[in-house]
């Protein structure tokens, strides 16, 4: 959970194997994971490192590992499912109390509450001041210039979407927006296309399965990551799947460029909603609540508009 | 003859007139809710754009909003399924809290502003409520997209509700309250209480 979110994240140790038989110190991580609010990376790059690992492990070490990491996997996932069975919230039976359940669409409310209250502690004392420490020093225009680049680059991840919803004319809008943005735009720091009639438009996996009419499933909060569902959940899944960043092949300096930017994206996304989420916690009776209730709303709005955008798939000026 | 062609005159006059009453009460109707907009939009801009200070700023708020918006019909919305328990005196002292709440509210997501200004879109209908889109400009912040449910059921039109990028606010506001007065038992009285610990907050100097 924390190592989705960049936070306690082991990092590959390129340790060269001193002499057979002696202890690998260096950690195998196969595939860690950062978050951004754009998109995240996974680099399963270290495992390349390690062209001679096998040979400085013995056999049945490895598999004594293995059987290890299988057990305790199996371990962890019988707990979380323990834990998550206790935290289903029970359906009232009165019929208002029943309707006002089935509004807010959070069976798993008491495990949601718990990754809030976790989420709020640790945005406290990590992002929250970074944020308010990167708009302080960082002048408006360049963190307008480095959201418009962050934007840019999920820009494939919108276009792949909305032909994904069947939506060409908005393909079209992300794929017009990509080109101006990437070269007239200087890599995306100009947002040029909304000039040229091309405002940016968001769209993700969970909204395209959202227009396939697959319904959302029940509420989430997820640590660290921020409201979501189950759909949405799948649908980050996707995205990252879908996203060409995730791609790139190691040793090209793009590597670096991958971590700056999911870093940087993360701190400038959450500069962002800065005032906003202060706002939630100071006027909100129970910020939780009100952040539930103006999530799903807002996704509903934002897929009910992808529906309904019956726009030709040609620009008026090609006819 | 003459009588024919009198009568056809007089129907055909009495038709076209009250076409012209019917079509006009409908292009009348359709205009005053987003006229209605306007000039309330036009009145907040003015008070917000000015240079009083916070406090002469909300004083002047408050008889704007009490007549432009229809708060008792939105503080019953948001009261959700406790408007039906709760006894006569709590909803009279529910209900003056509430208007203080909204005024805060406006007061202080607009206050700091400006330089704010809007352009009101289309209108359509939605159910006996009419839907006016506006967008509002707000300095050094991207362009915020509202609509503004505007209902006649009291007489005049009035806000019943203000929806910003897709969220119902008085939808989202019961979601907040209906969730705080369950997690404090189910009691009024607590959501009451929390109200006016908001409400003597925001009087008090900020601590940030």
């Amino acid at each position: 959970m924390l190592e989705r979110a960049g936070i306690g994240r082991s990092l590959p140790v390129k340790t060269a194997c001193p002499a057979a038989g002696l202890k690998r110190r260096g950690k195998i991580d196969v595939a860690t994971e950062t978050l951004t609010g754009m998109g995240s990376v996974t680099d399963d790059q270290q495992i390349a490192f390690l062209p001679g690992s096998s040979a400085c492990q013995s056999a049945p070490r490895r598999n004594r590992r293995y059987g290890a990491a299988r057990f305790s996997t199996l371990v962890l996932s019988a707990l979380t499912l323990a834990g998550c069975a206790s935290m289903v919230s029970p359906k009232p039976k009165d019929p208002d109390a029943l309707a006002e359940y089935e509004e807010a669409n959070d069976k798993y409310e008491p495990l949601n509450r718990k990754m809030y209250n976790l989420s709020v502690w640790v945005d406290k004392y990590s992002m929250r001041p970074v944020a308010k420490a990167y708009v302080w020093a960082v002048p408006r225009p360049v963190r307008s210039s480095l959201g418009n680049m962050v934007r840019t680059m999920n820009e494939p991840v919108v276009f792949f979407n909305d032909v994904g919803a069947g939506k060409p004319r908005r393909a079209g809008d992300s794929f017009a927006r990509w080109c101006i943005n990437m070269t007239v735009g200087i890599g995306g720091f100009i947002d040029v296309a909304k000039y040229a009639g091309y405002p940016h438009h968001d769209n993700d996996g969970g909204l395209t399965l959202a227009t396939w009419g697959i319904p959302s499933g029940p509420y989430l909060f997820l640590p660290m990551m921020g409201p979501s569902s189950i759909r949405d959940g799948i649908g980050y899944g996707i995205d990252q799947g879908l996203s060409p960043w995730n791609y790139v092949p190691r040793g090209y300096g793009l590597i670096t460029f991958n971590w700056a930017y999911n870093i940087m994206g993360t701190i400038n996304t959450r500069a962002d909603h800065l005032d906003d989420l202060d706002q939630v916690q100071r006027d909100a009776l129970d910020p939780y609540a009100t952040i539930r209730s103006a999530y799903q709303q807002q996704r509903k709005a934002v897929a009910d508009s992808i529906r309904n955008d019956h726009r030709a798939t040609v620009p008026d000026w090609y006819n | 003859m003459k009588t024919s062609v009198s009568r056809r005159l007089v129907l055909g006059t009495v038709t076209a007139l009250a076409l012209t009453f019917g079509l006009n009460q409908s292009a009348s109707a359709a205009e005053t809710a987003s006229d209605f907009v306007r000039r309330l939009g036009g009145q907040l801009v003015t008070i917000v754009n000015s240079d009083a200070s916070a406090d002469q700023k909300r004083e002047k708020l408050f008889p704007v909003l009490e007549e432009g918006v229809d708060i008792d019909s939105i503080g019953q919305y948001c009261l959700g399924r406790y408007w039906r328990t709760a006894t006569p005196e709590q909803k009279a002292q529910y209900l003056k809290l509430f208007h203080q709440i909204i005024v805060n509210a406006v007061s202080e997501k607009l206050g700091d502003y400006r330089g704010v200004s809007f352009t009101i879109g289309g209108t359509t209908q939605d159910g006996p409520d009419q839907v006016v889109d506006a967008v509002l400009h707000r300095p050094q912040q991207p362009d915020a997209n509202t609509q503004w449910l505007i209902s006649t059921a009291s007489g005049s039109p009035k806000v019943v509700d203000l929806k910003g990028e897709g969220a119902s606010l008085r939808l989202t506001q019961r979601g907040d309250y209906s969730s705080y007065i369950q997690r404090n038992g189910g009691k009024v009285d607590a959501l009451i209480t929390a109200l006016q610990h908001q409400i003597d907050r925001h009087g008090a100097p900020k601590s940030e």
